[in-house]
């Protein structure tokens, strides 16, 4: 990939879908995502990878998409919240948190769905540890955490029988 | 413009062509936080997160070698005890997927927890130009002042080597488990020799050696009866505990006290020599 002046061809996959945008590479993930295709259920709050609430899943891997250039995203694989479940059918971590309290507020619901999901995605058995260290940078200032960590572990037992 | 070079040799070109408001950028997590807070409009970058093979990590004829863009989840997996546990205590797991060896180094920071842990395990950074090749640098000679070092403008980072046979430790005291930005860290480096190599975060304006603190332990380097490898007595690790307090030259700021830090470099010098000796 050479360079570009202005607008870029942005060519990635986001909630399973092929988006092909002109944008300009230099503006974050979370822009791109929020800005110009709409998807507001990423939110940004501190933009500078503190708090978690901008969390997406990108090939696979959770990461801060306030952190990450659009340009960075070409060719790669984007989940969001909107991706996961809908109100005919909720993701198995969307109905824990919905029935355990673990939103009150929701500002950061879906950055620590999305870490969740990408560690229960990628880990058949987390131990408890792995179960903290997959939302700890994630910071939530309504619950206190533990019905959010209740939230995931349902989630997982449902998920895996 | 937004330059995503897939190869290292073309990467290199772009670096010595471009001028130096084209940012390089990997991870993003120290420049794009910097964009994001308007302290820097980069016009730019040169992105290095497509270049083939810049995570690799390989372990040839005893020395570890890591690509530049190898990132802290990787290395919260390698069986090397202070740099690994340095790497576990960054971020969290989006920050750890991203950031990288070569960022953390690039950017300087006294509180580089990678940096602190490496400059123990001996480490050396390849600078590279596209025509004047590559240079290794140790770190002591690497890092030149707060947030300055030896990189030229025309360079990029791109490769870390450390001997692969050293024990060490390490300890972080920060404010809390996650996100955690030292107050004061600390590796400590033991050779196969016997050879100790004390480093501390966040206690100067670079990552630093504590230098007097290796001397108590390591004595004369030539005359290695006089180094305290085969036993560090409690009066030696106080000795050297005292030491590193002195030579710590912190500043106050928003996280600590100037006094606090000194203090806890006294502390954790103590302790980790003696998980050395303890195992």
């Amino acid at each position: 990939m050479g360079d570009s002046g202005g607008a870029w061809h942005l060519s990635c996959t986001v909630n399973g879908e092929p988006v092909e945008a002109e944008v300009d590479p230099r503006i974050t993930l979370l822009t791109f995502l929020r800005e110009h295709l709409l998807l507001t259920g990423t939110k940004g709050a501190c933009l500078e990878g503190e708090c978690g609430s901008c969390t997406v899943i990108v090939d696979g891997r959770p990461i801060n998409s306030c952190l990450m250039l659009a340009g960075q995203a070409q060719g790669c694989s984007i989940q969001t919240i909107e991706g996961i479940g809908d109100d005919k059918k909720l993701h198995a971590l969307q109905k824990h948190f919905i029935a355990t309290g673990a939103a009150q507020c929701g500002y950061c619901t879906p950055g620590l769905i999305m870490a969740a999901k990408a560690m229960l995605d990628a880990n058949p058995s987390p131990t408890e540890q792995e179960f903290t260290t997959a939302i700890e940078a994630n910071i939530c200032r309504c619950t206190g955490y533990e019905s959010i960590r209740q939230a995931i572990r349902d989630a997982y037992r449902e998920i895996h029988g | 413009m937004f330059y995503q070079p897939t190869d290292m040799a073309e990467a290199l070109r772009l670096r010595a062509e471009l001028g130096p408001e084209v940012v390089t950028v990997c991870g993003g997590t120290d420049v794009v936080v910097a964009m994001n807070h308007g302290v820097a409009r980069p016009e730019a970058f040169l992105d290095l997160s497509r270049v083939a093979g810049r995570d690799s990590v390989e372990r040839v004829n005893g020395i570890y070698l890591l690509g530049g863009g190898v990132t802290f989840a990787q290395m919260a997996k390698l069986p090397v005890r202070a740099l690994a546990e340095a790497a576990r205590s960054v971020g969290g797991p989006q920050i750890r997927n991203v950031g990288t060896i070569a960022g953390n180094l690039g950017t300087a920071s006294p509180a580089g927890d990678g940096s602190v842990a490496l400059l123990a395990l001996d480490a050396e950074v390849e600078l590279s130009h596209v025509e004047r090749g590559s240079r290794w640098v140790r770190l002591e000679e690497f890092f030149l002042d707060y947030k300055r070092t030896a990189l030229q403008p025309d360079e990029l980072i791109t490769r870390v080597r450390f001997p692969s046979d050293f024990e060490s430790v390490w300890y972080k005291i920060g404010k809390r488990g996650a996100v955690n930005i030292s107050i004061v860290c600390c590796a400590i480096g033991r050779s196969p020799a016997g050879a100790y190599r004390i480093a501390l975060g966040s206690v100067g304006p670079v990552p630093m050696r504590a230098m007097e603190a290796e001397a108590v332990l390591n004595g004369d380097s030539t005359d290695a009866a006089h180094r305290a490898v085969a036993y560090l007595a409690d009066e030696v690790i106080e000795r050297a505990a005292e030491a590193a307090e002195l030579e710590a030259a912190p500043i106050d700021d928003q996280r600590s006290s100037a006094r606090y830090r000194e203090a806890m470099c006294r502390v954790l010098v103590r302790r980790l020599l003696r998980e050395l000796r303890d195992g």
